[in-house]
């Protein structure tokens, strides 16, 4: 709301430019559709086991209300100049790694592990806020170095340190999948912006170095890694997950069991509404259904990515590719581990998978590409004027 | 202004064109190359790999349960029931379910407890035990309870109350020729007897069905089923006939009890052309619907007064642990013992009874005739023995003919007899009568008894002549009563030895004949005349010898007596306790003998006062047999008193 006073009307139509990117917003409103669509017929035998068999809706009901929240911060995002971001990156950063430090002390303890807060009896991850928090500051920081990006103290320190100051809190909060995916997401921001490719490398070195000596460090690393090479040698216990997430897959076929008529879902399949909802999307579509939803995703990839071309100034750039990188980095984990490509790590799969922080995060930051789309006219309309 | 700002923006980032490469190459990478080996991974799993996950996700998803067979009905001759099974069903909680379900667990209890007659109690602790899914509240309950309880369910509409139907043997007759049929154990398989040397047959084969189920018992909705059928055991029909083996079992009884017999009693009825088993019994028996209990009321009581007193000892004590283990050392014996079908399990010592058989063997080949003359004075010294042998009747039974010895069972005369015939024709005879294999019979368990090695019998110039002389009149071996019943029904059905059987048919569940048995000759052992002679010698017994007690007015009946002394039964000062078995073998109608009955009584009291001996005791019972038999068999009393 605040964003919205800060610009005069007729200033903000002239610094959003025309119109958002149509096919863009389709594309999100599909995979949303289709997302929501499968987590219904994933979820509903849970949610009868949970209810006594009272209702099928349970874990539907509560992401489509997320969902409603998330389309209406898309709206809203999309219709704030990203020049906002720009202004309260600092801000954001600063408030981001206070509520991871505040998660350290104040968190629920899920699993074992604290990463939910809960405010208003609203729970949220604060990682979700810290992963495009961080987006926004490299974008900034980009701007910022311009060429010189390519030094060592700007391209390597810059963002490094910046990086560190939302690892080390999640580090603290044992959050693996989370700093992955950050890390990754920071490696195209860096590519992107310039920093020497020989320290990405090395960097990434570091990162394998650092995953082997964490993951041993948290105690389950060989079980982790057998039950990921064969799953078969404990059907019961540590391969389960991952074997039952197989059998799903691979009884799906060529035109997959049929819309609803998953059988894994019956409780056979853990996580079936969550990290391991493309498994049972696999089980009921078959490998054409994957494969067109699949495709989806590389569109909207595509086309994120084209926004982030088209758009008028390097921040903008920036921060659209990060984005979508980060929607294309969750999505391309989330698949890797259901199909047993990696190990088991915990990275939900976007528009897909139940959580309602992670959707209406992802829809506000589809916002976000959205308005950064406007550009794309105003820049075309200055290119003919030119 | 600002259109200009703007502009120069453009341009700069324009000129920056490194970046833009750099966006196109992760687009590139992340919008399409990391997808394919995604995509590769899929097409292995859903379609290279398709049947191999598809099976295992089959496997996974389904449940297997067996569904019991059947099993099969035992018949006697007349198609009465001996042995059948009912479908019953138990009762049994789930008590997450109930949990769950929010069921109310005192109604629950309440109603489960007045229809089964459990203690509410003991539902509710059952009820409240979360960490078990199954509970069983009542086992094998009848239809009519079983009814009760389920419109309990339904009227309240609890869940986590269920029946799951069960099978239960149970047996019409009771006592009556338990140890023949057998029983089946608590996997209902068939443990002695028929149930257990038929179980094959009447088993049948069990079904299965395959459902899919989700994991949790989560129900699915498009649940698909497979159902292989169970194959009902097939039903066995017996030669036995209820109704004989109730008249022996009623005489043997009573006999029991009139001479006080200390250690049960053995017999059999047995068709002697065909070798069809009429009746087998030991007793005492037990109860196959209740066969771990102890049905001798005096075993009964010695074992619960060692239980009592190994009760009283202090927990945990070493005298209560040894009392215990000796309580359960004890018991399982009692079981042992009171399954244990002795008329093919144990041997015994035959005593006179045997001398049918060498009189028949002596009589055969040659070595004695009619005609031939004995003379006994009480003892004598038989050459070969090195002591005088006594004959039973200590002052002696004087001048005798051949039909006159086995009137008067005289040791002494089958002595010489034995003599006569030598070793090796002995041997071979009685060899060929089948006293060292067994017979064959279609029942588990079967023995073969003790008989001398040949050695002793034949090379009398090494070995002497007392065990040629003592097997003569069948004292100092041992053999089954059935291998003995055989024999002498081959000594008057014309010479032929069969092979005995018990069931004369296996009857498919739709009715089909699955197994005929028919009789079968083993061997001729002796000629026809023979047996002739030998039916008349016999009858002659029972009309003026030894056995007149087994006479019954209107019927021809001919047999021998024995009484045996167990010489290896020895009291607590290492002396032989000299108790005997006193016995019977009765043959009837002995014009064309048809059937043949034994009867052994163990161990008669000596307190009763009367002489034990078979004459006295076993062949009034056999008597007492035939006279209730043979008019139900179809022997007509004025057939025999016209000839």
């Amino acid at each position: 709301m605040a964003a919205g006073k800060l610009y005069a009307k007729e200033d903000r139509r002239k610094m959003l430019g025309e119109t958002v990117d149509i096919p863009f917003l389709i594309l999100v409103l599909l995979l949303l559709t289709v997302g929501l669509i499968m987590l219904y017929s994933a979820s509903s035998a849970q949610s009868m086991y949970d209810t006594l068999y009272t209702s099928s809706v349970k874990y539907l009901q509560k992401q489509a209300a997320c969902a409603g929240i998330g389309l209406a911060c898309m709206w809203l995002f999309s219709r704030i100049p990203a020049a906002f971001w720009l202004r309260i990156a600092w801000p954001l950063y600063g408030v981001s790694i206070a509520l991871l430090l505040l998660v350290l002390v104040a968190g629920e303890s899920v699993n074992g592990a604290r990463r939910w807060i809960n405010i208003a009896g609203l729970q949220f991850q604060p990682s979700e806020i810290a992963k495009f928090t961080m987006i926004v500051l490299f974008a900034k920081l980009t701007k910022g170095f311009g060429t010189d990006a390519r030094k060592f103290r700007y391209g390597v320190l810059g963002f490094g340190g910046a990086l560190l100051g939302i690892l080390i809190p999640l580090a603290l909060e044992k959050h693996l999948s989370a700093i992955m995916l950050m890390g990754a997401v920071a490696v195209v921001i860096m590519f992107v912006a310039g920093t020497h490719p020989k320290w990405l490398l090395a960097g990434a070195g570091a990162a394998v170095v650092f995953v082997i000596v964490y993951v041993s460090f948290m105690g389950y690393a060989g079980d982790r890694i057998t039950a990921w090479l064969h799953p078969e040698s404990d059907p019961s216990d540590k391969g389960y997950q991952i074997l039952q997430s197989l059998y799903a897959i691979g009884s799906g076929g060529l035109f997959g069991l049929g819309f609803g008529k998953s059988r894994q879902k019956y409780l056979y399949l853990p996580f079936q509404y969550n990290d391991y909802i493309f498994a049972i999307v696999c089980e009921e579509l078959g490998l054409i259904g994957a494969a067109l939803i699949i495709a989806l995703f590389g569109a909207l990839i595509f086309r994120g990515f084209w926004i982030a071309l088209r758009a008028s100034d390097r921040f903008s750039t920036v921060l659209a590719a990060g984005l979508i990188a980060l929607i294309a980095v969750q999505t391309i984990l989330n698949l890797c581990v259901v199909t047993n490509l990696l190990p088991s790590t915990g990275i939900a799969m976007p528009f897909f998978s139940y959580g309602g922080t992670a959707l209406a995060v992802n829809l506000g930051e589809m916002g976000i590409l959205l308005s950064i789309s406007r550009q794309r006219n105003k820049t075309k309309n200055q290119e003919v004027t030119t | 202004m600002a259109k200009r700002e703007t502009k120069r923006e453009y341009v700069r980032i324009r000129a920056d064109s490194g970046q833009h490469r750099r966006i196109i190459a992760i687009m590139v990478i992340l919008g399409f190359a990391v997808f394919i080996p995604i995509v590769l991974q899929l097409y292995q799993l859903m379609i290279t790999d398709y049947s191999y996950y598809a099976n295992l996700a089959l496997r996974n998803q389904t449940r297997t349960t067996t569904v019991t067979a059947h099993r099969g009905t035992i018949y006697d001759r007349n198609m009465n029931i001996l042995a059948i099974s009912h479908t019953v069903e138990n009762v049994y909680l789930d008590p997450h379910e109930l949990k769950q379900s929010k069921a109310d667990l005192n109604l629950v209890a309440q109603n489960l407890s007045d229809i089964l007659g459990v203690d509410k109690e003991k539902i509710l602790r059952l009820s409240k035990d979360l960490t078990k899914r199954y509970q069983q509240v009542a086992a094998n309950i009848d239809e009519e309870t079983a009814a009760l309880v389920r419109s309990f369910i339904n009227e309240n509409q609890i869940s986590g109350v269920h029946l799951e139907p069960s099978s239960k043997r149970s047996y019409p007759y009771g006592t009556l020729a338990s140890q023949v049929l057998g029983f089946t154990n608590a996997s209902n398989t068939g443990a002695e007897g028929i149930e257990a040397a038929y179980n094959a047959y009447l088993e049948g084969t069990a079904g299965k069905v395959i459902t899919t189920k989700g994991n949790n018992e989560m129900d699915m909705p498009y649940s698909y089923e497979k159902y292989v059928a169970a194959i009902p055991g097939c039903s066995v029909v017996l030669t036995l006939d209820a109704t004989v083996q109730a008249c022996l079992e009623k005489q043997m009884r009573s006999a029991i009890a009139r001479y006080d017999v200390q250690n049960g009693a053995f017999g059999m009825v047995m068709e002697v052309k065909t070798g069809k088993i009429l009746a087998m019994a030991t007793l005492g028996g037990y109860d196959p619907n209740n066969y771990l209990e102890i049905a001798d009321p005096t075993t009964a009581q010695e074992l619960e007064q060692l239980r009592l007193a190994y009760l009283a000892q202090p927990e945990g004590s070493e005298a209560r642990e040894k009392g215990k283990a000796a309580y359960e050392e004890a018991l399982s014996a009692a079981r042992l013992k009171q399954w244990r079908n002795r008329v093919l399990s144990d041997g015994y010592e035959p005593g006179s009874t045997f001398k049918v058989l060498t009189m028949a063997s002596a009589l055969d080949c040659g070595a004695i005739d009619l005609k031939t003359g004995f003379h006994c004075n009480g003892a004598e010294k038989i050459p070969g023995r090195s002591q005088l042998l006594h004959c039973w009747r200590s002052t002696g039974h004087g001048s005798e003919t051949t039909a006159q010895a086995l009137q008067n069972s005289c040791n002494l005369a089958f002595a010489h007899i034995a003599l006569k015939l030598g070793g090796e024709r002995f041997y071979d005879y009685i060899s060929r009568f089948g006293i060292m294999e067994k017979t064959g019979i279609d029942l588990a368990g079967e023995s073969k008894g003790v008989f001398f090695p040949k050695e002793l019998i034949t090379n009398t110039d090494k070995w002497g002549t007392a065990s040629l002389t003592s097997g003569s009149f069948g004292q100092t071996f041992k053999l089954t009563p059935l291998q003995l019943v055989r024999a002498v029904a081959a000594v008057v059905n014309g010479g032929n030895l069969m092979e005995p059987y018990i069931v004369e048919e296996v009857l498919s569940a739709e009715g089909k004949t699955v197994l005929l048995q028919e009789p079968t000759v083993i061997r001729q052992v002796i000629s026809e005349q023979t047996s002739k002679t030998m039916c008349e010698l016999l009858k002659s017994v029972v009309d003026v010898g030894t056995a007149k007690n087994a006479a019954v007015a209107g019927f021809s009946i001919g047999g021998k007596t024995g009484t045996s002394e167990k010489i290896d039964v020895l009291d607590e000062n290492g002396q032989p306790t000299l108790d005997k078995i006193v016995s019977f073998i009765g043959v009837a109608p002995m014009e064309n003998p048809q059937y043949i009955v034994l009867v052994a009584l163990d161990t008669p009291s000596r307190a009763t006062g009367m002489y034990i001996s078979g004459g006295q005791m076993a062949a009034p019972t056999v008597g007492a047999v035939m006279a209730d038999i043979l008019p139900y068999l179809g022997v007509t009393k004025d057939q025999v008193e016209q000839k």
